[in-house]
């Protein structure tokens, strides 16, 4: 009894923008004889969308109409009505998230990505999505080895690291194609990104905007920018500048990387000819001329990415999407669910008395008030490997308690169990809530504090949800 | 035809040819369930001695099931060579029993004759054999077949490796794949019985199966064993398929409620040879087990060790690869305790044998038997000894999936050893390639599933 | 001079060179410690410490592989099935801590077979008892068709105890293992209970009955005696090594004797490792739900959803 639901990944870029529509396969893995276990059994990219480069009104403004006439052309292209749209993922990734304007623009944007969720993503999570779309994690897993994703854009190179199949590490590096523009005729450049400026004065080097360059000219730059990218896994001298290209973090430095392998619009620029070194206006083609060079591939196994400049979208529409256990309890009226930001039970607070689980879902409902507005989250909770009724009743009774102010409010209660207990569980709920109450109890998810969740229509009779973790917050 | 014995001075007078075979039976608590079963250890010896003196004529005209309603009749019926029939269809099965035990009757020899032979006759002899006489008339067949690798010759013992998971977890079932292929297990086959027997699950963990093999240049067998219209399905969407699968019974009937007829297997073949990986000419792989055909209630009445001999007649049709007897499966209903199982196991591999087919055994037994690993052991060593050309191979014996206990990793490597014996041919070889066997013993690094992690 | 510590040292490598099965299989060799430690034991008195119990090892944890290729990697691989893997040899044969796990695991598995349910959790439970026509576990193994039927004293008192038409009438029964019983049933039953709630259904908790030496098709002839909707039927299952604490259960709306097997809804597997008992009894809950609204069980009920 397979089941097929529709994923969409867009990804706006610093530089360009994309979309994917993915077909996931759902079927049943459990015998007859036992209860449904639902997986995602296949994923297939239907439709990938032209790139474009990311529409800007002024300088750093993206021009949301634009890409919403460009996602409406996509559409009639794919031949995929918005409506049959399923779940997915919007990822504003690099520097155009940190733009003021990110936020109206994915209001802007939310109807075209079906009737779903609008996602943003932080460095982290943009590493690991680059990461799944480029394929490091399946070979890391297939191989039983460590590979490093390096998705190389136009402002930012996202890091991840995978030691069979398990994420380790991600990082991020202010480090991309785009960050001297260079007008092609004239080969005059037009922008040159802070970072760099300060990098350019304390070397002394004559690059300034207005002024004609030859790769010659930008070559001690692209020599620092890949020790940066080297030092990142450990190789070479710690360049003095290594601190300075950190978005975030860089990464922990486990022992031994075995593998690398590169994704974003630069990985494309490997093994193309230099007939013109500023063809896109930009140095991404020198960078990874450079980078050829580089320990990075002298001194790893470099391997082949899946998907190089669509690694980032491909993974939005294709590796973000989980489905819930098969046995949970939930309300139609309460679904679909977006953004809701995860609470988070410690352990202690979960193997806690009655009062304590009340008392810690209280509180922490309070981080989410903002001006005396309280919000809605969803509580994160592991369960039990093998409850009895009387855990699984109290548990239920604590929540229920804990959320007294917010069912005054008549706000639908999101609750996320790890362990297979979400049936009971949500039973047991249901029993202590008003009647018709709206409220979603699913398991087989993991989720941290930090993490956001969306809970998209039922599938599969009924019996699972589809959900989107964006884990923004990576330990 | 004589129906009636005299014993101690008491006459013992039987219904017809099969109440004959029935009480000539050893003792099984199927054959009890079925109320076919000698009443006193005195009537089941007067039984033998009627069987004694039956021709293979009164076998041959009084079949399990009658020619007419029956497929798996007429397939023995059909395919016996009537020359090799004629010529020995006076003998009485003391004759033939004595006859096959004799020092100058060779292995060339019994195989003019056994084109002969029905399953009905070929279950009479075994009925008439002693455990040793068993394991020494087997020791005598010699049964080669070829798939990718060939089977059955001298010196040689192999073993499917089954990696069962209960849930069909890809990654714990290569898990199980990797450590049995250090072991030396595998070199028949390897085949996971799935959980979930739908086409989309066999064609994944086929693929797998084959890319796996091919990675490693394996030089083996692969199956899922999935009902075979799942298989054939597979196969017709392009799954690399190996050896094909069905459990089979010695009734249409009883193949009927499996859900297949001989059509089916047929069709089954001719896509396995267009289609699959393996070269063959043989490519099917069956499993048996005394009792199936009264459990679904196709056993005419007839005890369970004729109609498993059938289940060979029926399989010699489409000459097999591999024929699996799954002694202890069935429970205590069937086979009561260790003592009954060890009976069976040995029964089964001769008359399979005898038929022709490349025997082997899953000894086993479930948890509500009066049996445990010692008795499986015990078996191991006899049908090691009988010259059996495969047994199973699974993690420590204990079967994860399917909740009994067979014989695991380890069992394969202790016979070779005890008894001087090999892998398949080109297994050996790409054992020694590897580095995990050297002049037919285990090195160091066999038993370190991890060795296939690292590239 | 050598000192103290080099001298340890070097007999530590010695030592190791000896019983590093990499370098040598010989058996010969390592025979010597076993020996001077049991003439040490001889010595000794016997204490009151207890040995480690070594049905609490975590199989999927446990790794004998002493120079593995990739430990790391093994164990991960480990972590993914319930299998006994990683766990070693002696020769070509098993390592003595694994057999004799193998052997108490078996030993559980037989026990809880041939064993029956107490009388304390039957009493406890307030079930209402009753037993097929089987005279003994032994007869219970061998004789399937006695397992599924009652003489007449035991239909006298399901016909006394239980009144009226149940809409849902709850059943036990040993089956292949009490131990699945007596580890499950006080957890399922008022799951099963509070699930009902949630579709406003209920069971009579005073009537549930529990049949010593159970068959499945036992449910049938229940179902005809009582002439309940739906008969929910909880019954141990032939125990494996991994567990011998599974527990079953088969549905069926309006079963009667004769009836296709493939008239009953199963969900098998219910035990700590499986589907935890809660959660399983909120599942069944549902299900119930199901076929009293289609008033359809088994693949007839799959067929209509």
């Amino acid at each position: 009894m397979a089941e097929t639901m529709l994923s969409v990944g867009i990804d706006l870029g610093t530089s360009t923008t994309q979309m994917v529509i993915s077909k996931l396969t759902l079927s049943n893995m459990a015998s007859a004889f036992t209860i449904p276990r639902i997986e995602i059994t296949a994923k297939e990219i239907l439709f990938r969308s032209e790139i474009i480069f990311t529409p800007l009104k002024a300088q750093n403004e993206i021009d949301i109409e634009k890409i919403q006439h460009f996602l409406d052309q996509q559409y009639r292209l794919s031949g995929v009505q918005r409506a049959e749209i399923n779940i997915g993922a919007v990822i504003i990734t690099g520097e155009t998230a940190r733009k003021e304007n990110a936020r109206s623009v994915l209001q802007g944007m939310s109807g075209y990505a079906g009737d779903f969720v609008v996602a943003t993503a932080g460095p982290d999570l943009e590493s690991i999505i680059a990461g799944k779309g480029a394929g490091a994690q399946e070979y890391s897993k297939q191989q039983h080895t460590s590979v490093v994703n390096f998705d190389i854009g136009g402002g930012t190179t996202n890091i991840a690291l995978f030691h069979d199949e398990d994420l380790l590490d991600t990082a991020c590096f202010d480090i991309g194609g785009r960050l001297i523009r260079i007008e092609q005729q004239t080969q005059k450049i037009i922008y040159i990104a802070p970072k760099l400026e300060q990098v350019i004065v304390q070397e002394q080097l004559s690059l300034r905007i207005g002024q004609v360059v030859s790769p010659a000219d930008l070559k001690p730059l692209l020599k620092i920018l890949v020790a940066v990218l080297e030092n990142a896994v450990g190789l070479g001298e710690k360049n003095p500048y290594y601190e300075l290209f950190i978005t975030n973090k860089g990464l922990k430095l486990p022992a031994n990387i075995v593998c690398v392998s590169f994704s974003g619009g630069v990985a494309d620029c490997f093994y193309k000819e230099l007939t013109d070194p500023f063809l896109y206006g930009d140095i991404g083609l020198l960078l990874g001329k450079e980078l050829c060079q580089s320990k990075l591939f002298r001194e790893k196994k470099v391997i082949v990415s899946k998907e190089t400049i669509r690694a980032t979208v491909v993974g939005a529409g294709s590796h973000t999407t989980k489905v819930s256990g098969s046995t949970i309890t939930y309300t139609a009226a309460a679904l679909p669910l977006k953004n809701l930001p995860v609470l988070k039970l410690s352990k202690s607070e979960e193997t806690g008395t009655q009062e304590i689980i009340c008392q810690a879902i209280k509180e922490k409902q309070q981080w989410f008030e903002v001006n005396q507005e309280s919000q809605m989250i969803a509580l994160g909770i592991e369960g039990y490997a093998n409850p009895t009724y009387q855990q699984i009743a109290h548990l239920a009774t604590a929540i229920v308690s804990g959320f007294s102010a917010a069912i005054a409010r008549c706000d639908p209660l999101a609750i996320i169990v790890h362990l297979d207990n979400a049936k009971a569980l949500g039973q047991a709920i249901f029993s202590r809530l008003p009647l018709d109450y709206p409220f979603v109890c699913l398991d087989g998810i993991q989720v941290e504090n930090g993490d956001y969740i969306d809970i998209g229509m039922p599938l599969i009779q009924g019996s699972v949800l589809p959900v989107v973790v964006k884990t923004l917050v990576f330990e | 035809m004589i129906l009636k014995a005299k014993l101690f001075g008491k006459v013992y007078s039987f219904q017809s040819v099969m109440d004959v075979m029935a009480k000539a039976n050893e003792e099984k608590s199927g054959d009890r369930l079925a109320g076919i079963i000698a009443t006193s250890s005195e009537e089941r010896v007067a039984a033998k001695v009627v069987l004694a003196q039956l021709t293979l004529e009164d076998l041959y005209n009084h079949p399990a099931v009658p020619y007419e309603e029956d497929e798996v009749t007429r397939i023995i019926i059909d395919d016996i060579n009537q020359r090799a029939y004629n010529k020995i269809k006076h003998w009485t099965v003391e004759e033939l029993r004595e006859w096959l035990l004799a020092t100058t009757t060779t292995d060339y020899d019994i195989k003019q004759i056994a084109r002969g032979l029905t399953s009905e006759m070929i279950a009479a002899v075994a009925k008439l054999m002693s455990n040793l006489d068993l394991i020494y008339g087997a020791k005598k067949l010699l049964v080669t077949k070829t798939a990718n690798t060939t089977i059955g010759e001298v010196g040689r013992f192999s073993s499917r490796l089954q990696p069962n998971h209960p849930t069909d977890d890809i990654d714990g079932i290569m898990a199980s794949v990797m450590e049995g292929l250090s072991y030396g297990s595998g070199d028949a086959l390897i085949g996971l019985n799935p959980v979930d027997d739908s086409t989309e699950s066999v064609k994944r963990i086929l693929t797998k199966f084959e890319e796996f093999r091919n990675e490693w240049e394996i030089p083996t067998q692969t199956c899922v064993l999935a009902h075979v219209k799942t298989q054939m399905e597979a196969m017709r969407q392009g799954a690399p398929t190996g050896l094909v699968f069905q459990s089979i019974a010695g009734s249409e009937k009883g193949n009927t409620a499996f859900g297949f007829n001989a059509t089916d297997i047929a069709e089954a073949k001719h896509l396995a040879l267009q289609q699959g990986q393996v070269v063959g000419p043989n490519v099917m792989y069956f499993e048996t087990g005394q009792g199936s055909e009264l459990s679904s209630d196709a056993h005419y009445g007839v005890d369970q060790v004729t109609m498993e001999a059938r289940c060979y007649g029926f399989a010699k049709r489409f000459d097999p690869f591999m024929v699996n007897t799954v002694v202890g499966f069935i429970g205590p209903e069937y086979l009561y305790d260790s003592k009954q199982v060890t009976r069976a196991g040995l029964e089964d591999h001769f008359m399979g044998k005898l038929s022709g087919i490349s025997m082997g055994c899953d000894i086993c037994y479930t948890n509500h038997m009066k049996a445990d690993q010692n008795d499986a052991e015990n078996l191991l060593t006899l049908l090691g000894t009988a010259g059996v050309n495969f047994v199973m191979g699974i993690p420590h014996g204990d079967d994860v999936m399917l909740n009994y206990q067979t014989t695991g990793y380890h069992e394969t490597a202790t016979i070779r050893e005890i008894l001087n014996k090999r892998p398949t041919r080109e297994f050996e070889q790409w054992m020694e390639k590897m580095g995990f066997m050297h002049e037919g013993k285990l090195t160091s690094l066999a038993g370190d599933a991890s060795v296939f992690l690292k590239k | 001079m050598v000192d103290k510590q080099e001298m340890k040292a070097m007999i530590v490598s010695i030592l190791e060179e000896m019983t590093d099965p990499s370098s040598t299989e010989s058996a010969t060799k390592v025979v010597e410690k076993p020996i001077n430690k049991q003439e040490e034991a001889t010595v000794k008195e016997a204490t009151e410490e207890v040995l480690e119990d070594i049905t609490q090892i975590d199989i999927r944890k446990q790794f004998l592989v002493p120079h593995p290729a990739d430990r790391e990697g093994y164990l991960k691989m480990k972590a993914k099935t319930p299998a006994r893997l990683g766990l070693w040899r002696s020769g070509p044969r098993y390592k003595t801590q694994s057999m004799l796990r193998f052997r108490a695991d078996h030993a559980a598995a037989q026990d809880a077979v041939f064993s029956y349910v107490s009388k304390d959790l039957i009493e406890e439970m307030d079930f209402i008892e009753v037993a097929t026509k089987c005279k003994d576990k032994d007869e219970y193994v061998t004789r399937p068709d006695l397992g599924r039927q009652f003489d007449d004293e035991n239909i006298a008192t399901i016909q006394q105890q239980i009144k009226g038409t149940p809409q849902i009438q709850v059943i036990v029964g040993d089956g292949l293992s009490s131990a699945a019983i007596e580890a499950n049933i006080k957890e399922i039953l008022p799951s099963i209970k509070q699930g009902l709630k949630m579709f406003d259904l209920d069971y009579d908790e005073k009537a549930v009955l529990f049949i010593k030496h159970a068959r499945v098709p036992a449910m049938d002839k229940i179902g005809e005696l009582t002439k309940a909707e739906i008969v929910c039927y909880l019954i141990g299952e032939r125990p494996g090594l991994v567990t011998a604490e599974s527990m079953s259960a088969y549905l069926a709306y309006r079963p009667i004797v004769g009836m296709p097997e493939a008239r009953r809804t199963v969900i098998s597997n219910i035990h700590s490792g499986g589907t935890p008992a809660v959660e399983a009894g909120a599942y069944i809950a549902e299900l119930v739900s199901k076929m009293l609204q289609h008033k359809k069980s088994g693949i007839d009920l799959k067929e209509v959803e």
